[in-house]
């Protein structure tokens, strides 16, 4: 390897034209051919602040792989937050119900889900049930890793496609036959 | 159609002028846009894909060549306001090496010199060559190039950092996170035999699967909440680290080093979301030990 | 053993010697040095033929950023406080934004558990029961928003926004209170009302 490293050099040297044939050993000089120009630290760690704002981020969102991992996750964000800004949004309009004239009373809104077609209330139950089985069976995946458990990562791939699993299954069996 | 197509624009864009300070440059020429220039660029500015740039070919094909495609992520400081772009590069398999490394060296090598990348020990001991291959960050000496040629290959900086050059990412923040932990020993007392401190082979196998992680932000830079929040969440990599001195039978400062942690930000922004541990290229398990340090501090 | 023979490397000394000059470290006599002093543009067409095409021509020639911000949180220009050596700060302790919170945070969730699962026995809770459920539903909810917003409205770079949402989020959730309030008082209860509209 190194022999070969030599005798590449060689072949460089011999392929440059213009230089002197012979050199004596002590004239032959490092010499940088890129321009250089000392700086002192303060200044460099100037030039490497204004380096730094030029920096691009790189890709993270868009370009990492999707697994069940992450998408569980995020899922669970979405579903909690589904569910929860559901309970707040339906509480404020109960809030502001009197005052507006609405009739969000159970009756009244029983009456008028009774009303509508079948379609329609299986649709309705599923988009509440999906979001509140997944949340809650992730939930308890969540609880059993705060105390240490179903860390390995096939564990991990198994309980979560288990739950999505579960979860369509359950929201299915609430919205057609409960 | 003009006027239209101005009054359309008018009307989706609030205001009559955009004020120069948001405008970017179209043209080198444009006053305006030098005024531009001169502000930092986008750090979160598109990747121009690989559609929209050149393939460097293997340079001498043979007949049974295993041509496959790698698009590797460029961005070259010396033009600062450039987009990163997916540069792609073919190459024959049977001239490379089996990892992702020598793929890449072989790029470097004999296509194209100006590709930057980290590496060291291709053995997976340094973690230099952190990066993220086909969506998955990982070290590009420990992962095989898959042998499916119809299949491209993608290469990226590690996730949400700041790029110095092409495939190197700046970890200053990442070991200034890793100083902030203070990854030593911390004792006050002599040892009682005045020599060494012991430790019990059951406390020292407590430290197993946490003293071999070798720093390579693999599994910090595949966390969704490192990426929103670097500067304040400490990430699985360096809370792995805590937990390793925190466990540690021979630390006397283990109540100190959990009340660095026991805020909103530094520990708790962690919600298992469990990338890190899929994606640890040691086989190692941060979230576990996140969820160790959680637990120790839960009812203290 | 391909990546030591740098054939990528031979090639431009043999073609182009002046490039290949470039190349190399060690000269002996000024006379060569001065040759080598050349000005910028040629500097740049010596530029290999193969930099030069993975370029672009838009960087090339200018940078052209029309795209607008689409990241749900676009970082910032890269900013390091302090030298390389120091280490990041470490926030004082807060064990009721930390530890106390995420015992709390655990305790509820356990709590919601079995008064989730209870109503597809019982069909409905009693008052008790029910009053709970909602008091734990609200604080969970609020947790839940509580936590969305400190992850993605970091208080140092929007400031305002964090405020406005913090505000925000105490309001609604003692509006929910009270509405849940009045709801368990003036009406059947939630998981009555949940089991009547699903029925319906």
């Amino acid at each position: 390897m190194a022999s070969q490293r030599v005798f590449q050099l060689g072949l460089r040297r011999a392929g440059v034209p213009s230089l002197t044939k012979v050199h004596t050993a002590g004239r032959m000089v490092q010499r940088r051919l890129a321009a250089t120009q000392h700086v002192p630290e303060a200044e460099g760690q100037q030039i490497l602040a204004k380096q730094r704002l030029n920096r691009p981020n790189s890709p993270h969102l868009s370009i990492y792989r999707p697994q069940i991992t992450w998408y569980a996750s995020s899922l669970n964000r979405i579903t909690g937050i589904v569910l929860s800004g559901g309970l707040y949004v339906f509480g404020l309009a109960y809030l502001a119900a009197p005052t507006l004239g609405w009739h969000l009373e159970t009756q009244s809104l029983v009456a008028a889900v009774a009303s509508w077609p079948v379609i329609a209330k299986v649709a309705a139950k599923m988009a509440v049930s999906f979001p509140f089985v997944f949340h809650s069976l992730n939930g308890v995946r969540h609880l059993s890793w705060d105390v240490g458990l179903g860390f390995k990562n096939i564990t991990v791939m198994q309980t979560g496609w288990a739950v999505v699993g579960l979860s369509v299954a359950g929201s299915l069996y609430l919205s057609l036959f409960a | 159609m003009a006027t239209t197509r101005a009054f359309a624009r008018l009307a989706t864009r609030g205001t009559a002028v955009r004020p120069t300070i948001f405008a970017r440059g179209f043209a080198s020429v444009d006053p305006i846009a030098k005024a531009g220039e001169k502000l930092s660029p986008e750090p979160a500015r598109k990747v121009v894909p690989e559609s929209k740039t050149s393939t460097l070919q293997e340079p001498a094909p043979d007949k049974q060549a295993k041509i496959k495609t790698f698009h590797v992520y460029r961005w070259n400081p010396d033009e600062p306001s450039s987009k990163p772009r997916m540069q792609s590069y073919t190459l024959d398999l049977n001239k490379t090496g089996p990892m992702m490394l020598d793929a890449l060296i072989r790029i470097k090598n004999e296509m194209d010199p100006t590709l930057t990348f980290r590496r060291s020990c291709r053995e997976g001991i340094c973690g230099s060559c952190a990066m993220n291959i086909d969506g998955v960050n990982t070290l590009a000496c420990l992962c095989r190039i898959p042998t499916d040629t119809a299949k491209e290959s993608r290469i990226y900086p590690l996730p949400h950092m700041f790029v110095v050059k092409d495939l190197v990412p700046d970890m200053t923040n990442f070991y200034k996170q890793y100083r902030s932990i203070k990854p030593y020993l911390q004792r006050a007392t002599p040892p009682p035999d005045g020599r060494e401190y012991r430790q019990s082979k059951d406390d020292r196998k407590k430290l197993d699967g946490l003293y071999e992680c070798i720093l390579c932000a693999c599994c910090s830079t595949s966390c969704p909440s490192y990426w929103w929040n670097q500067e304040e969440y400490l990430g699985p990599a360096v809370l792995l680290q805590s937990y390793r001195w925190i466990a540690d039978s021979r630390d006397e400062k283990k109540a100190e080093r959990q009340d660095a942690l026991n805020n909103s930000m530094s520990l708790y922004r962690c919600h298992t979301i469990l990338n890190c541990s899929r994606t640890c290229p040691k086989g190692l398990n941060p979230a576990l030990a996140i969820a160790e340090i959680k637990k120790g501090m839960a009812f203290a | 053993m391909a990546s030591i023979m740098r054939t990528g490397l031979l090639r431009p000394a043999f073609q182009s010697p002046a490039a290949s000059s470039r190349m190399l470290s060690t000269f002996a006599s000024a006379s060569a040095s001065a040759t080598i002093k050349r000005s910028s543009p040629l500097a740049h067409q010596l530029r290999p033929q193969f930099v030069r095409s993975t370029i672009p021509k838009t960087t090339r020639v200018a940078a052209f950023h029309a795209t607008r911000r689409t990241q749900i949180l676009p970082p910032l220009p890269q900013k390091i406080q302090g030298t390389v050596n120091d280490p990041a700060p470490v926030p004082h302790p807060e064990y009721t934004h930390g530890s106390y919170h995420w015992t709390f945070e655990r305790l509820v969730s356990v709590g919601l558990v079995p008064l989730c699962i209870a109503p597809f026995a019982a069909g409905s809770l009693n008052p008790v029961m029910d009053a709970t459920l909602c008091a734990l539903l609200v604080l969970h909810s609020h947790i839940g928003f509580e936590s969305c917003i400190i992850d993605y409205i970091p208080r140092k770079r929007l400031p305002v926004l964090r405020a406005m949402a913090d505000w925000a989020l105490r309001i609604g959730t003692v509006l929910l209170g009270l509405a849940l309030y009045s709801f368990e008082t003036n009406d059947v209860g939630i998981t009555e009302a949940v089991k009547q509209l699903w029925h319906a």
